[in-house]
């Protein structure tokens, strides 16, 4: 038989591409893949590691239940560096491959800010657990919450601290960046309208080492009670410890990261007696106890927000895929919206068409380094 | 009154830190005439030594800081042999952009082999501190600043009576002539980054039980020492002592009586009406450019 030229051109084009052909078919039929940007490395390396381990657990129990759309699920994990552009590269990346179907952004509010116009763009949903209320109200119809938002924690920091512990003398601190101002704020509404507007409302910069003028100033405030967001548990244990140290006893509810594995660790009995609203409770739900038993007998810690809220977006995401019958973005987004009474370990997902999912919170208090649930209080409004 | 009092203490102490890492710089800036941008990761890396030492295998604490200090000691020699030794015939550039280097490998190589969770370390003594009257003296700061003073002491000693002092003098000022004297000038630049690293992971070390154990730690400490360094004048001893704690007082009194949220803005903008108004720091000398 004689090579023609023609013959040897098709012959090496097959060559070339079918490794390409035969990869991309491979890759689109064996695993459905999802995207998750964490922070591998950075100030929430920490955190990015209780993330990464609650989303795998879902995944584990998703594959051995057998799967979405009779495929196994894959998980594809970007560094976001703790940084705005650290997740925008990251997602960036993600989203460069087209066989994946959906996404984890991050916990951080700031930062799913930032990828939000990118989110957008590629018109494929993101499931995050940053708590800023406007990140529902951004008019983009992608983003999916998996944590209670700040107007709800807000709410009940103001109640259970004016209701329940009768204090009307508030002292609000928050961080500067987006989750904490948000938080800040929400909580200063919810004050308001209960007729205890703040005596002290007070912002502090991220990464800062010392906070004896934020002590000093809640002291001379007069304030009974203390409210607080914290974005970083490094700040929240440098401030506790002082907080003590300069004689400041008054009661203190704080946001999630108060009840933190970390922070726990990090302030010790400085945060002894304070309370916290905390999405994730382990004795709030037999969903929550379900994941808090599995987590730590595949990790051997304890179990909280940074890892219930991934475990639960895989979760209702692989749910979601199946009862759509459809990898088409826009028939997973009708399936999430119409999610509702699923059992999460965060708590019962009930999403509304903006996209959050959970529209409550549990008070918990640290009883000598131990978190005790106290009570789950859910909103219809 | 009382406030101010407070703020004053707690601006000397944290100042006392910037002061220690800012020791560091200078010392290496004056043998070498670099910055040395791992200077922060230093104080890291001996925090973390500590916390091996007395934390996981439970060593006493004196033994624990002896032996970090002694591996301060050995990764300076190395750094030196590493980074600087190699490119000492070089511009200032390529060996400033190594330290940088090298300043992301440690902070990597810690977090590859002790992963990311912060740790705690506690502090020296039993008790967290003691209340003076109005005033409340955290047991940490107050070793901080002792052990700051005990150190200006030692400096001036060192420098200005000993034989070795006067050599690294020597060579800072003029490494051929010193070489010329019979200097070893190999020698004394090894002697240079052994001492700042030990200077750099003493910070470390002492700031840990207040800022917590975490691969930030160094490069947060470093960024305001590296101010302090130019707002005490490049290259001065005194200097570098003076400006971390002018820096650690006017941050933390502007936070108090300005706003908190730009504490460290407060700090940047000293740091840049000295470089408008006075580049050559407070203690520094012009140094005019030569035809």
């Amino acid at each position: 038989m004689k090579l023609t030229r023609r013959d040897f051109a098709a012959g090496l084009a097959i060559g070339v591409t079918a490794p390409y052909v035969i990869g991309s078919a491979r890759g689109q039929g064996a695993t459905l893949k999802i995207g998750m940007c964490a922070p591998i490395t950075g100030p929430a390396a920490e955190a990015g590691k209780y993330a990464t381990g609650g989303a795998k657990l879902a995944l584990e129990a998703v594959n051995k239940a057998g799967g979405v759309l009779g495929k196994q699920l894959e998980l594809v994990i970007e560094d976001d560096q703790t940084t705005n552009p650290g997740i925008v590269l990251a997602f960036s990346k993600l989203a460069a491959q087209p066989d994946i179907v959906a996404f984890l952004g991050s916990i951080r509010s700031t930062q799913v800010h930032a990828m939000a116009p990118d989110v957008l763009k590629l018109g494929k949903p993101v499931m995050f657990g940053g708590t800023d209320p406007n990140l529902t109200k951004l008019g983009n119809p992608w983003l999916f919450r998996f944590r209670p938002n700040d107007s709800y924690s807000g709410r009940v920091i103001a109640d259970y601290g004016v209701n329940t512990l009768g204090k009307k003398k508030w002292a609000v601190l928050h961080s500067t960046d987006a989750f904490g101002t948000a938080g800040g704020k929400a909580l200063s509404d919810a004050l308001g309208k209960l007729g205890a507007p703040p005596v002290l409302d007070q912002g502090y910069a991220n990464q800062s080492q010392d906070f004896t003028p934020v002590v000093l100033a809640i002291k001379s405030s007069g304030a009974d009670i203390l409210g607080s967001y914290f974005t970083f548990e490094n700040d929240l244990g440098i401030f506790a410890r002082q907080l003590r140290q300069l004689g400041v006893t008054i009661p203190w509810v704080g946001s999630p990261s108060i009840v933190n594995v970390t922070a726990l660790k990090l302030a010790g009995p400085a945060l002894y007696g304070t309370y916290g609203v905390a999405d994730y409770a382990e004795d709030s739900s037999p969903g929550s106890k379900k994941f808090g038993t599995a987590y730590r007998e595949a990790y051997k810690v304890a179990p909280d927000n940074q890892s219930s809220w991934p475990y639960d977006a895989v979760t209702v995401l692989a749910a979601a895929i199946n009862k759509a019958g459809s990898t088409d973005p826009q028939k997973i987004r009708e399936a999430i919206i119409s999610i509702k009474k699923f059992p999460g370990a965060e708590g019962e997902y009930n999403f509304d068409d903006k996209g959050d999912g959970l529209h409550g919170y549990n008070i918990v208090k640290n009883d000598k380094g131990n978190i005790v649930f106290d009570k789950h209080i859910e909103f219809t409004d | 009154m009382d406030l101010a009092l407070q703020l004053l203490f707690t601006g000397i102490g944290i100042g006392a830190v910037y002061a220690l890492v800012a020791l560091g710089f200078v010392l290496i800036f004056r043998a070498t005439n670099v910055v040395n941008f791992a200077q922060g990761e230093f104080s890291m890396v001996a925090a973390y030594l500590m916390v091996v030492f007395a934390v996981d295998l439970g060593w006493p604490y004196w033994v624990s800081f002896l032996c970090a200090l002694a591996g301060m000691a050995l990764l300076g020699a190395i750094f030196n042999l590493g980074v600087y030794y190699p490119l000492r015939h070089r511009t200032f550039l390529p060996v400033i952009i190594a330290t940088i280097g090298a300043s992301i490998l440690m902070a990597n190589s810690v977090l590859a082999i002790y992963g990311p969770q912060p740790q705690v370390l506690e502090g020296w003594f039993e008790t967290p501190g003691i209340q003076l009257g109005p005033v409340y003296l955290d047991s940490q700061y107050l070793l901080i600043i002792a052990v700051t003073c005990v150190l200006v002491a030692f400096n001036y000693w060192f420098f200005e009576h000993t034989m070795v002092g006067k050599k690294l003098q020597a060579t800072s000022q003029d490494k051929e002539m010193a070489s010329l004297l019979g200097i070893s000038v190999s020698t004394m630049i090894m002697i240079t980054f052994i001492y700042s690293a030990v200077l750099g992971g003493l910070a470390g070390i002492l700031v840990a039980p207040i800022l917590f154990v975490s691969i930030q730690m160094g490069s947060t400490i470093a960024l305001k020492a590296f101010a302090a360094t130019i707002i005490g004048g490049f290259g001065d001893v005194t200097g570098a002592i003076i400006g971390g704690l002018s820096l650690g007082i006017i941050e933390t009194f502007g936070a108090a009586y300005i706003s908190v949220p730009y504490k460290d803005a407060f700090a940047f903008l000293v740091l840049v009406l000295f470089l408008v108004f006075r580049p050559q720091g407070i203690f520094g000398e012009r140094v005019a450019e030569k035809a």
